[in-house]
């Protein structure tokens, strides 16, 4: 008799995998995102989860993908490509801000505080610094001012970074701070996949502790073929692409070796 | 006066605490639906216990509590994925895919997992459903009744009360004598159109007419009969057209399971008026209705019943082709669907090609693309077929099986009509299939087949005598002139050569080598898979049942990685025998209706006392219904008869239908149309000329049973319940206090006019119908209950109880109240019916989706391989036949003209893009807007080189129909048909391709006046371009677009246009 193809669900097996890793102690974590650029589909349901998630307002989006054409007609390739901060190891952004600005934590997450790193002059130190164009200023602006309602959804709460940020009240932060992707951090550390990795519609998303060698990133990256972005630049990214099927491995380092 | 709110006064805040000041002022568009105070002071007591530092991280993320979620269904896409979705404070903040739900996990958890187990567990969601808030909360909802002020299309209104716009709708009179040129316009209100009320009258008048029709009864004879009630009819002349009652119309746009039958037992079981309409053939209607003619059973001559859509099994299917649809846009849902096929993709299980004018995101991970002339699908799938036939590539077993009996030998679950012998006339058209009776074989209900050369008779469901018959039959039996279907197949595949497909198709004959020999190489795991690009055209329907002839070609049905019918639902109209509820028989004194629908659908010319000679007057749709796109100029022309009063409801003809100009027109003719009414939750494009607007629920504050896709194998009843309370303006309706929503509406109309089957004991003895829930939640009680005994779900248990109290404690009377929701279902239902309520439906553990090499639900049938329903219609304006088998036809207008379009050389087709659907999505949902702010027209780099265009050009489409490249909005307003130019390699040369969403005009995209003030328009929602005034009208009608005869398909992609530079 034929096997029917019965899979795991990737997502309960990763929110396994994290509840596993909550269980030690955080230095002994290692927070990696695995993203397969051959199962994107270019949806942006990552985009939008993210903006939602993390209440973020016009022209903050920690995520982006990019939807590249290649080739000449009829043979043509098309390419989607999710970024968002890499919580590098070694990251080139911080360079000259103060210390009390930033905590690089022992699980991987660069963390920008708010009340500190603030302003317009800290915010382009850092975007010029920053090599993913990862980073956002919050200009304080909502989707729905100059409407005939400043809707409530903008104005509610967000979690980032396990405290509560409710962008009402002039300069109240994160407005004027700078901001961008934090592997979600507060769903973390309530048992919960990063927004863009559970939504996400192509099954292209993972995360997982690189430490754990049994859990499913560790086996993708084993099994794969994968590139690190700007990878000779010396940041130490955290986040891998899976390559290999539609995209090949040269293809991505034309741009980003 | 409306005021905006300034992103200063936000700044006067403090970030702990809004004040109520500020939301107040800042109001609703049109003034409800302020926020409740406790939605203002967002969870203060936790940010203060988190300050103190005595809060876990999972305690100060609410989101990841049970207490803050409820489930329900999607709608920003006819997907209807179930939403998993995440409440603070009664205010609707973040949406997920459910882990429940089978379209959102890969596989979905056990449907017993607790609700606060899977609180954190979430899946698949897609953009335009996790920007649903913002559909919710769009700044432009109505609140309260609008009445047009000022001339029809003037954008002036004025709020009223919700009693007063109900009595003026049925009371008519002067409604209008404050504007000019309305002063003595006196309207028929609907208390004129309820015409039969007796329900004894309605069936008498109905059976003889039906008698009148088939001429068992004169005209005179029937006048006599029903001398007392001949004024209650439409036209004495014409008993078969229905009584006064029919003038009464609903249009209606995106209305789903659930709202569908709550509308069809108002309009047509108690208002008496058939003329109900939705908008399925401005959507896809020529795929279901191939599929339905494959797929019909048979019984006592009749063939009905069959299933409308038929996926491939995604998850395990070897080889699928994508012709003009995909698996990562529109379609039946990227989340669904996508995971299916990256995964596929990935592990080397599958793939795919994309059959596609465009290089669709499907197409960026296919095998092979096929950039096909728009339309020429079922020219492809003809030289596909012509190979595998003359190559003997084809599933020889599956084909010659001609009975079940047959099929069950060979393990098939299903059978097909290939070997059956078809009759041909004596100018060689082929008509119905041989009954044994005619060749004295057996009755007349079995059919013939040569078996080794020898005719055989045999009856299509015998479980015992396998009958096989020959493929290739072109005979004279017993002297009468017979082939096979599968004969009829091959000559209209052998009618040209491979090469004469291929430049049809405008590809090379060895693309067509290439995809029927992949096709052919997977066994029964091949599947052709499409949805709506092959069948928007005049040949719609016979380009799909090409596509469904090439799955039987691999006799895939049924099997694991084949061609699937889904796994369907559980029945909440009642209609199984465990069932609790059975609602269409719960209708005390029902009126019903008859008569012959305004589009004309569903009806035979021949059959009608107007049938006076080819051509008809206008065209009969015989097979099709929701005939969306002939309702409005029918009603121009008055014929079959005109109408006085129309009910537009989320939906928008003026802007969706090809040839919108035409659509517009009729809008704002007030001798043509003179009560026009509509629902909806924006002032749109078309409900902008409305005399009044009524404000709707939006999808998540409201109920719906929505039925899952064929893609799922498992199966699904999905429940649509209300997640944050009503937006809208709160009235009383049988004493009750509700929200106005379209069900309120028809319960208020139901009270004043005194409908049957409304109010107490509405739905029978002890069962009282005066609320929404009063019928949705006898729906969920029996999805709860099962469609046979030993279904049911558990009870909820203690914790689960509290809990659907605690998710709800933000929903107040006038939507929720725990005692009433309990009686309308019995008490006894009710702790199953919270069980499903706090799931957001029904799902069937994913262990049942397969069995073995079989898929676990089954179409196990009869497929037709030649429709002879088909067959033996005539075309009601050439008066010829139809032609049974799939062939290959031009584009023709109404009168079966071949199409002209001369001096106009690139191809439109028009896409979705994910982020948006037609409506709701781009570009007034600003997340979404944020990614993709605008539409282009997409055009390959040599087409532009040689036009002259560059990247971000602008140009303007025009066409033999709209040369000016124009909107008319019929107020002195136009608007040019004008985009952006982008270059792209991707798309085929000689077409080009918008997508479809933007190009608004109204629905918050223009100023307005309500009550004397002004409210501004956004110009985020003004964007891009909508090319459907573009697209053809019929060249004989010329009132109408074009549409296919068979499956009623309004043409989308047969229009040819130029692009100027402007
Ligand atoms: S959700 Fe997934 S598939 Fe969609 S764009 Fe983001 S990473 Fe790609
Ligand atoms: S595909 Fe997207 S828009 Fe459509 S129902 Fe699903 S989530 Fe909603």
């Amino acid at each position: 008799m034929q096997q029917t193809y019965i899979k795991e669900n990737l997502v309960v097996k990763m929110q396994e995998d994290l509840k596993r890793a909550l269980q030690k102690p955080m230095n002994k974590r290692s927070w990696i995102m695995v993203i397969d650029t051959d199962k994107c589909i270019g949806c942006n349901a990552c985009v939008v989860s993210c903006i939602a998630e993390n209440v973020s307002p016009p022209g903050v989006s920690y995520r982006v993908v990019n939807d590249i054409e290649d080739g000449e007609y009829p043979e043509v390739s098309r390419y989607f490509m999710p970024t968002n901060c890499q919580q590098c190891d070694n990251p080139p952004c911080i360079e000259g801000i103060p210390e009390d600005a930033y905590t690089k934590r022992a699980d991987g997450i660069l963390v920008f505080h708010y009340d500190k790193l603030k302003g317009k002059k800290l915010f382009q130190k850092v975007e010029n610094q920053c090599p993913y164009t990862a980073v956002y200023y919050d200009e304080g602006t909502f989707y729905t001012a100059n409407t005939p309602k400043l809707e409530p959804y903008e104005t509610r709460p967000s979690y980032e970074y396990g405290e509560e940020w409710s962008r009402v009240g002039k300069g109240q932060s994160p407005i004027n701070a700078v901001r961008k992707c934090h592997f979600c951090l507060h769903r973390l550390e309530a048992s919960m996949l990063p927004a863009c990795v559970t939504t996400c519609v192509g099954r292209a998303m993972y995360f997982g502790d690189k430490n754990d060698t049994d859990n499913v990133v560790n086996k993708l990256l084993k099994n794969r073929k994968w590139v690190l972005i700007n990878e000779s630049e010396g940041t130490k990214p955290r986040v891998f692409y899976l390559t290999g099927t539609i995209l090949n491995k040269e293809t991505c380092m034309t741009c980003h070796g | 006066m409306i005021k905006k709110i300034t992103e200063s006064e936000v700044y006067e805040n403090t970030r702990k605490r809004i004040s109520r000041r500020t939301f107040i002022r800042s109001g609703a568009f049109l003034g409800g639906s302020a926020l409740l105070v406790s939605q203002l002071n967002w969870a203060c007591n936790l940010l203060s216990k988190a300050e103190a530092g005595t809060l876990t991280p999972q305690e100060i993320y609410e989101l990841s509590k049970a207490k803050n979620i409820i489930y329900s269904v999607c709608l920003q896409c006819h997907t209807d994925c179930p939403i998993k979705a995440k409440l603070l404070n009664g205010v609707l903040v973040k949406i997920d895919g459910p882990a429940y739900s089978s379209q959102s996990m890969l596989p979905h958890i056990s449907y017993s997992t607790s609700p606060a187990k899977a609180a954190t567990m979430e899946g698949k969601l897609c953009p335009k459903g996790q920007a649903g808030i913002q559909s919710l909360y769009d700044p432009y909802r109505i609140v309260k009744v609008l009445k047009r002020t000022g001339p029809r299309g003037s954008n002036q209104w004025e709020t009223i009360p919700f009693d007063k716009a109900i009595d003026e709708i049925i009371n008519g009179g002067l409604l209008f004598k404050n504007v000019k040129g309305e002063e003595n316009r006196n309207v028929l209100g609907l208390k004129n159109l309820y015409s039969v009320r007796d329900p004894n009258v309605q069936k008498t008048l109905s059976i003889d007419a039906k008698r009148v029709a088939k001429k068992e009864m004169t005209i005179a004879d029937f006048k006599t009969k029903h001398v007392d009630h001949i004024n209650l009819l439409l036209d004495p002349r014409h008993p078969d057209l229905g009584p006064i009652n029919n003038q009464f119309v609903i249009q209606a746009g995106r209305i789903e399971h659930g709202r569908k039958e709550f509308a069809k037992r108002w309009l047509n079981d108690a208002f008496g008026s058939v003329n109900f309409f939705e908008h399925t053939s401005i959507c896809e209607q020529s795929h279901h209705i191939a599929y339905i003619m494959a797929t019909n059973k048979y019984k006592n001559g009749k063939w009905f019943g069959g299933k409308e859509h038929m996926k491939p099994d995604t998850l395990n299917s070897e080889f699928i082709i994508y012709f003009g649809t995909g698996a990562f846009e529109a379609n039946f849902g990227p989340p669904p669907m996508a995971e299916k096929v990256t995964d596929g993709i990935i592990t080397g299980r599958l793939k795919i090609a994309v059959v596609d004018p465009r290089f669709s995101k499907t197409a960026a991970k296919a095998w092979m693309w096929v950039p096909l002339k728009p339309g020429m699908d079922g020219a492809l799938a003809l030289g596909m077929i012509r190979w595998i036939i003359e190559n003997k590539r084809f599933d020889r077993t599956f084909l010659t099986n001609a009975n079940l009996a047959a099929a069950k030998d060979s393990g098939e679950p299903s059978w097909s009509t290939a070997a059956w012998l078809v009759k041909i006339d004596k100018d060689g058209t082929p008509g119905k299939y041989v009954r044994a009776s005619e060749l004295k074989l057996g009755d007349e209900n079995s059919f013939v087949v040569l078996k080794n050369g020898i005719p055989t008779a045999f009856n299509p469901y015998d479980t015992k005598t396998a009958v096989e018959g020959d493929l290739m039959v072109n005979t004279a039996v017993q002297g009468i002139q017979v082939k096979s279907a599968f004969q009829l197949l091959w000559e209209s595949a052998a009618s040209k050569t491979l090469d004469e497909w291929a430049e049809l198709c405008g590809i090379n004959s060895t693309t067509i080598t290439a995809l029927a020999q992949e096709f052919t190489s997977h066994g029964k795991k091949s599947v052709a898979e499409f949805y709506r690009g092959p069948v928007k055209h005049t040949n719609g329907y016979y380009n799909a049942l090409a596509l469904i002839s090439l799955n039987l070609m691999v006799g895939n049905p049924d099997w694991v990685g084949g061609l699937s019918v889904g796994g369907g639902h559980w029945h909440e109209d009642g209609s199984k025998p465990g069932n609790p509820f059975n609602l269409k028989k719960m209708h005390p004194n029902k009126l019903g209706a008859f008569g012959l629908k305004i589009s004309r659908e569903k009806a035979f010319y021949e059959k009608t006392t107007l049938f006076n000679g080819y051509p008809a007057k206008r065209p009969f749709y015989p097979f099709t219904s929701n005939l969306y796109q002939e309702i409005l100029p029918s009603v121009k022309a008055d014929y079959p008869y005109s109408i006085k009063a129309l009910f537009l409801h989320k939906g928008t003809p003026g802007f969706s239908v090809p040839g919108a100009q035409a659509q517009l027109d009729v809008l704002v003719n007030k001798e043509k149309l003179p009560l026009l009414f509509a629902c909806d939750i924006v002032i749109g494009e078309s409900s902008m000329f409305a005399d009044y607007i009524f404000p709707d629920l939006s999808v998540w504050e409201r109920w719906g049973m929505p039925h899952v896709t064929p893609d799922v194998q498992t199966k699904t009843s999905k429940v649509r319940q209300p997640i944050v309370a009503p937006l809208t303006e709160t009235v009383k309706v049988f004493g009750e206090e509700m929200p106005i929503c379209m069900e309120t509406i028809m319960l208020a109309i139901a009270e004043k006019l005194n409908l049957p089957g409304y109010g107490g004991n509405g739905l029978g003895n002890g069962w009282d119908f005066k609320r929404p829930e009063d019928y949705y939640l006898k729906m969920v009680a029996n999805i709860a209950i099962g469609d046979k005994e030993g279904e049911t779900v558990p009870d909820a248990d203690n914790p689960e109880l509290e809990l659907f109290l605690k998710s709800r404690s933000h929903l107040s009377k006038p939507i929720f109240d725990q005692q009433r929701w309990e009686k309308t279902v019995g008490s006894d239902k009710w702790k199953k019916v919270v069980y499903v309520l706090n799931r957001g439906g029904r799902y069937e553990n994913f262990i049942k989706a397969y069995n073995g090499n079989y898929l676990g639900h089954k179409f196990n049938g009869l497929f037709s391989l030649y429709a002879e329903p088909v067959a033996t219609t005539n075309h009601s304006m050439t008066g010829k036949p139809f032609f049974g088998m799939p062939v290959y036809e031009p584009i023709k207008d109404a009168a079966g003209e071949i199409v002209v379009q001369d001096g106009y050389d690139l191809s439109l087709i028009t896409y979705k893009e994910i982020l948006g659907g037609q409506s709701r999505t781009l570009p007034n949902d600003y997340w979404l807007s944020s990614i993709l702010s605008e539409n282009y027209i997409l055009i390959n780099s040599r087409d532009a080189e040689l036009l002259g265009f560059s990247n971000g050009d602008k140009a303007k489409v025009v066409s033999t129909t709209n040369p000016e490249g124009v909107w008319n909005f019929n107020n002195g307003k136009k608007k040019p048909v004008v985009g952006k130019v982008k270059v792209i390699e991707g798309i085929r040369r000689g077409t080009v391709a918008v997508s479809w969403h933007f190009g608004h005009w109204a629905y918050g995209a223009t100023d307005l006046k309500v009550d004397g003030k002004l409210i501004k328009g956004d110009e985020r929602r003004t964007t891009g371009l909508c090319t459907n005034v573009v697209l053809l009208t019929d060249p004989y009608l010329k009132d109408v677009c074009m549409t296919d005869p068979i499956g009623g398909s309004s043409s989308f992609s047969d229009t040819k246009v130029k692009l100027i530079k402007v």
